[in-house]
């Protein structure tokens, strides 16, 4: 079993390195000396309590499949692989500090960085700093990995990315848009970057794909709002054929149960990005059947033996359903496997970006059972994106589509041109 | 040696430890810790000058170390600034902020002035998470913060920028400290026991409390320019009201009312912060457990508590000296007649 360092003996190194100074005139030299276990350690930064702290557990969960089984089977040349998960409660300025203290208090020599966006950039300026090998398995930011203003030759990304789903989102919408005559748009999403910035790419590219839509209402509640009437009200009244919604988690889930009394879901065609994942299915009373939602995580997608096995294995190690950030964290672990094995277990962080830069792994999250670690930007692709129909119970995603990657591809280089980031 | 200058020998003196730290080989983890103790214990020792010494409780200090945070972030990335004139520039940035905010705050007593430093605070929050193309929003300032090198100082190496942010934050804490022992300090103090008799003494009240609202964030403002400078980014968060509730938190669990209460309680938050988060994810709810026992137990900070006792064992030493000088006067008295 890979161990979660919950002893934490780190941190009483802090405490006697601080007895230490105190005497240092008598002692000469701090008491502080890293363990030198065979372990290979990887630092976790995550959000463990609060609202998302449903991040941090699925994503150590998606770790844990993949790092059991290697512990299970010899380890790496021997050596164990052993996860210190730090809990940052969400704040960027915590995830820097919790960050260089894994790396050097702990003696962590990779870093998996399964933080929310704003944490993962500050993850990103600490990495710069240090150097070791990092992960960012949670952040679907674009610029994190797009802008080459921020570039870290040592920092991935297996995290999908909002690009990507709303090129994949955009193109799906715009079928469904000219099909059903699907003109007038209202979106409701969450009143911060994210929010924004990945409503605006997906109408971009809906409207890209289907030159007849148009927004003719944008609703924008604020972050963590506990109540949605007026936002549905403003929603119904707008009379739009269809609406885009980026909200997540918590917000997702409030806002659900309040349309559902209302008969929303009834009244137009819906789309939600971040709808099909279990944490929001198992946390909504009445799950709305018939809206567009897109692909997080669910068993049946893809509908192979290998994700069925995948999903029974997580529920019975890790005692809940996994999520979108579960397989994004299996895959950062499944690469960083594949990395330490060719690089012998040498934890050197250029040798091992070295070997990630490019590499292909198998795995039934990637479209045909792979996926690629694109050498020019350091960030994965060619995973499972695109959207289904809800059904009010399990699997609750049908006709599920997966995007094409070469219009994605093509797309995506033209975004990045117009956003300065690509000549 | 009058108490100016034995201030200032001990302002030195805890340089001089600060500065030994990486002498002594100490681990980053401990630079790292005392460099993120000292941004925090800015703020929570300029809100006390507030809190403490003007019976002014300000619930939007925050504001402050994010404008200090974001004018020296912003100015650095804009690759027109040394980090001399930036830290300038920011701490100009943050005094004239104030100024604004204090004219309009301090004239208002208590519970109002509370309310509205928490109003314009989240005014400031606001904007930062609002005006995406400047501040970068929610996801605060990406790309890091540059760090060219000045009058041959790197701050991009470790242990210069630990030097760096020792001498500024002693160099605060000496002006605080000066401050408060100053004719203007006492004169703070005479406002919070009694607003009506200094204005009846020919205090000018407002301006007063305008000039500490501008000195406190200022301070405030240096404690960000420090965590900016360690996490190299500034983030919203550095603004929002959690971050003044915990400087208030910082304040109780030290004391308001000696002068280095508030960093003691800086520390102890810290220690409390990256103890309890290595064994549970249940962070709030210890230090929620801790400040319970400090507030029904205690019921003042820790430093308070010594600094009565102290006070109280000085009292009762005096009464026994006066006592005995009264017993053997009246010895002399009963012989005498």
């Amino acid at each position: 079993m890979s161990s979660i360092d919950s002893r934490r003996t780190g941190r009483r190194q802090i405490l006697k390195g601080a007895g230490a100074l105190a005497t240092a005139g008598v002692i000469g030299m701090p008491a502080i000396v890293k363990g030198q276990s065979g372990a290979i350690k990887i630092g976790v930064p995550t959000i463990l309590s609060g609202r998302v702290a449903v991040l941090g557990q699925t994503s150590v969960g998606g770790l844990k499949v993949v790092f059991d089984k290697v512990n299970e089977t010899g380890g790496i040349n021997g050596r164990k692989i052993e996860l210190v998960v730090r809990d940052s409660k969400g704040a960027p300025q915590e995830a820097a500090k919790v960050t260089r203290d894994l790396i050097n208090n702990d003696g962590c020599q990779i870093i998996i960085d399964a933080e929310a966006s704003s944490g993962a950039f500050a993850v990103q300026e600490v990495i710069r700093e240090i150097g070791v090998l990092c992960i960012h398995s949670n952040s679907e930011t674009s610029s994190l990995t797009a802008d080459p203003k921020l570039h870290v030759p040592t920092a991935f990304r297996t995290a999908r990315q909002g690009i990507h789903d709303a090129i994949g989102g955009g193109d799906y919408a715009a079928k469904i848009a000219k099909a059903k005559g699907l003109k007038k748009w209202a979106t409701c999403s969450p009143d911060y970057a994210y929010g924004r910035s990945n409503t605006a790419e997906f109408m971009e590219y809906a409207k890209h794909f289907d030159g007849n839509i148009q927004v003719v209402e944008e609703s924008w509640p604020k972050l963590f709002q506990p109540d949605y009437t007026e936002v549905v009200t403003k929603v119904l009244n707008a009379k739009a054929d269809a609406m885009y919604s980026a909200l997540w988690g918590g917000d997702l889930v409030a806002f659900i149960d309040q349309a559902n009394l209302y008969g929303l879901f009834d009244k137009q065609a819906s789309f939600m990005v971040n709808l099909g994942d279990y944490g929001v299915v198992d946390q909504v009373k009445q799950f709305p059947q018939g809206v567009y939602s897109g692909g997080r995580y669910n068993r049946t997608v893809p509908p192979t033996k290998e994700n069925e096995e995948w999903y029974q294995n997580y529920v019975k190690t890790q005692k809940h359903k996994p999520t979108n950030w579960s397989w994004e964290n299996d895959v950062a672990a499944q690469m960083v496997v594949e990395a330490l094995k060719k690089t012998n277990g040498d934890t050197n962080g250029k040798k091992l970006a070295e070997v990630i830069k490019g590499m292909t792994i198998k795995t039934q999250f990637g479209v045909g059972g792979s996926v690629t670690m694109r050498a020019e930007d350091n960030t994965l692709v060619n995973y499972i994106i695109g959207y289904g129909v809800s059904l009010s119970k399990e699997p609750y995603i049908a006709d599920f589509q997966t995007s094409p990657w070469e219009p994605i591809y093509e797309l995506e280089k033209q975004w990045k041109k117009k956003q300065g980031y690509a000549s | 040696m009058t108490g100016r200058w034995r201030d200032l020998a001990l302002a030195g003196a805890g340089l001089v430890i600060l500065l030994l730290v990486p002498l002594f080989g100490a681990p980053p983890a401990i630079r790292d810790f005392i460099m993120f103790g000292m941004a925090y214990g800015l703020l929570a020792m300029s809100l006390n000058l507030l809190i403490g010494y003007s019976g002014l409780v300000s619930f939007g200090h925050a504001m402050f170390f994010a404008s200090g945070a974001y004018a020296f972030g912003l100015a650095m990335q804009s690759g027109k600034f040394s980090i001399p004139a930036a830290f300038a520039l920011a701490i100009v940035f943050t005094a004239v902020l104030a100024l604004i905010v204090g004219a309009i705050c301090v004239r208002l007593n208590e519970i109002y002035f509370a309310f509205l430093t928490l109003a314009f605070q989240m005014l400031f929050y606001n904007v930062i998470l609002g005006w995406v193309s400047f501040t970068g929003g929610d996801q605060g300032l990406m790309g890091g913060i540059p760090r060219p090198k000045f009058l041959g100082i790197d701050l991009a190496d470790r242990t210069q920028l630990y030097v760096f942010c020792s001498v500024a934050f002693i160099i605060c804490i000496a002006i605080l400290r000066q401050l408060v022992t100053s004719p203007f300090g006492y004169t703070l103090r005479l406002i919070r026991d009694n607003q009506e008799r200094a204005a009846f003494l020919g205090v000018n009240v407002p301006l007063v409390k305008l000039t500490c609202f501008v000195i406190s964030a200022c301070v405030a403002g240096v404690g960000g320019i420090l965590l900016t400078l360690f996490v190299s980014g500034a983030y919203p968060n550095f603004g929002f009201w959690t971050t003044s509730g915990e400087a208030i938190f910082m304040i109780l669990l030290g004391g308001s009312n000696v002068f280095l209460g508030p960093l003691v309680g800086t520390v102890i938050l810290r220690l409390l912060n990256d103890i309890t988060v290595t064994y549970t994810s249940h962070t709030e709810l210890v230090l929620g457990i801790v400040i319970l026992i400090l507030v029904l137990g205690l019921r003042k900070g820790p430093l308070d508590l010594i600094a009565e006792r102290l006070e109280n064992r000085r009292q009762a030493a005096a009464q026994a000296v006066r006592d005995a000088a009264d017993a053997g006067a009246a010895d002399t008295r009963k012989g005498g007649s």
